[in-house]
């Protein structure tokens, strides 16, 4: 294929031409140059790859990804709850090069240099871009809780980055006696999928039900309210009675301290847990390489343009995705991938040289509480010199009290959105 | 480099350029966000309906009738809710057929 080089590297393509003809050779360590660089191939990454494509199939795009295989954190629950093996959300990046023409590099990338427009990959070569697009996605901030760090997750799991960590809880729920409890400890805001915890608590208990009847769930809350409790509690009345205990900040529910090796954690007001699984999502923060790179605030997040993503600390970098301030939308998968392609069209447009255009998004953030009762919150979302702020009117929650039929009509869309937006990820 | 192969490489470098962004008209950008639950060009591989087939007044007509709360939705409503008269047309321009 050929290379493509905008406008912006033509000028720099021109300026080498010209060194290297006064000079000599250029130096052998010069990095590959390409137009766009996107590091991280999950939610926002791939989407941002994929349209950058194509608006632009002339444009040069790598996408950097460590993982040859991609499991979502989306339905990652189900898996938890026995619904859907692990394979099931394994996705690859096949067809994103393939058919949208991205190219591909299987490799960790280590850092990122705003300054001189470089990135370091894990085996130490170098990619020069015009510009790059990060959605590195988070990181846990490990030591938050006291004990709770990368070794204490291989014992007392999070699972809020789906693979292993899915497989490693899912095992610890089939190993457990009747009777056992089961503790997920949820953090304050912000953090990844803000309902997630909580449909993970009813998926295990639909699991439970059946297959531990004498089992509970006991969630641990950092926060005292949460994304859609009045639906879940509805819910867990109905499908969960006695099953499900949720305990609030205000009622000691906040763990501060974790003991791996003894299996016990610890509240803020001293009280010690014990039980047969403990799931700990831990305190999180923009992924490593945002942060190294200089582009995250003091609480450890990236402020960013809300129609460009354009770093506020740097400019030709993107940030998009969990790692990104993005006003006032959550932390989600669809969040991610409706800010890739708004990304990728400012992108596109800069690179041309022409005006950016002001963002418009949506997020619809489904949980399943059954496999056949879904509930739902939505809001369309604009681009403000305010940053991104909800349409007011727009969106909602479920209704309460709405019957089977409606929990089951969502519980369908919730897997047909999964279908649509891997397919508008991965093509 | 020779002054000749200089240009060649210009030209080439030239062709190579992206003359203009594609699409990213202000109908395109709204209807980004439709795919990741009507799939990619409102083709949808699940048990989401497609909107690849629709005439636009019939998606005009649907989106009016979402927001207005005329039309049976689970979250539809919610959405439609979030877009005005000249927003509706414009998606529906878009991801609509014929006429």
């Amino acid at each position: 294929m050929m290379p493509a080089i905008s406008r912006r590297g033509l000028g720099r393509a021109g300026a080498a031409v010209a060194a290297s003809a006064a000079l000599g050779p250029v130096r052998a360590n010069a990095a590959r140059k390409v137009d766009v660089v996107v590091i991280g191939g999950g939610f926002g990454g791939a989407t941002a790859a994929r349209y950058l494509k194509r608006f632009a199939p002339t444009l040069s795009v790598v996408l950097i990804e460590q993982n040859r295989v991609f499991h979502t954190c989306p339905f990652s629950n189900l898996v938890l709850g026995g619904l859907r093996r692990l394979s099931d959300i394994a996705h690859t990046h096949e067809r994103l090069s393939g058919d949208s023409g991205v190219e591909i590099v299987h490799q960790r990338a280590v850092a990122l240099d705003a300054a001189n427009r470089t990135v370091r990959l894990a085996d130490g070569s170098e990619i020069g871009f015009e510009k790059a697009v990060l959605s590195p996605g988070i990181d846990m901030r490990w030591g938050e809780l006291d004990g709770y760090d990368a070794a204490a997750a291989e014992v007392l799991p999070h699972a809020w980055k789906a693979g292993p960590q899915t497989a490693l809880l899912r095992r610890q729920l089939e190993a457990m006696a009747d009777g056992e409890v089961v503790i997920i400890a949820p953090p304050a805001n912000p953090f990844r999928c803000p309902p997630g915890p909580y449909e993970r608590a009813s998926l295990i208990a639909h699991w439970l039900k059946r297959n531990r009847p004498k089992s509970k769930v006991l969630i641990l809350d950092a926060k005292d309210r949460f994304s859609k409790q009045a639906l879940f509690r509805q819910a867990w009345a109905q499908l969960y009675p006695g099953l499900i205990e949720h305990v609030p900040a205000s009622d000691d529910g906040r763990i501060v301290s974790v003991n791996a090796s003894e299996g016990w954690i610890e509240t803020a007001f001293g009280a010690r847990h014990t039980a047969g699984v403990i799931n700990i999502i831990p305190p999180q923060w923009a992924g490593a390489i945002a942060r190294d790179a200089g582009l995250a605030n003091a609480d450890g997040w990236c402020p960013v343009d809300p129609s460009t993503f354009a770093s506020e600390m740097t400019p030709d970098v993107h940030v998009i995705g969990d790692a990104a301030v993005a006003g006032q939308m959550p932390k989600s998968g669809f969040s991610a991938n409706s800010q890739g392609k708004v990304a990728a069209a400012n992108i596109v447009r800069a690179l041309a040289g022409e005006e950016p255009v002001s963002g418009s998004f949506a997020n619809t953030c489904y949980s399943l509480v059954a496999p056949d009762y879904g509930i739902s919150v939505a809001k369309v979302y604009r681009s403000t010199a305010a940053g991104i702020v909800g349409v007011d009117g727009s969106g909602g929650l479920s209704p309460m009290d709405a019957g089977p039929d409606v929990r089951a009509h969502e519980a369908a869309f919730a897997e047909g959105w999964y279908a649509s937006i891997t397919k508008d990820m991965f093509g | 480099m020779s002054r000749r192969a200089m240009a060649a490489a210009c030209l080439l470098v030239a062709v190579a350029a992206p003359a203009v962004a594609g699409d990213t008209s202000e109908g395109t950008i709204l209807a980004l966000s439709c795919a990741a639950c009507h799939g990619p060009d409102g083709v949808s591989p699940g048990s989401i309906p497609s909107i690849d087939r629709l005439k636009p007044s019939e998606i005009e007509a649907a989106l009016k009738a979402f927001r207005q709360g005329t039309r049976p939705a689970t979250v539809m409503d919610r959405i439609a809710s979030g877009y005005s008269d000249a927003e509706i047309l414009l998606l529906a321009t878009h991801f609509g057929k014929g006429k």
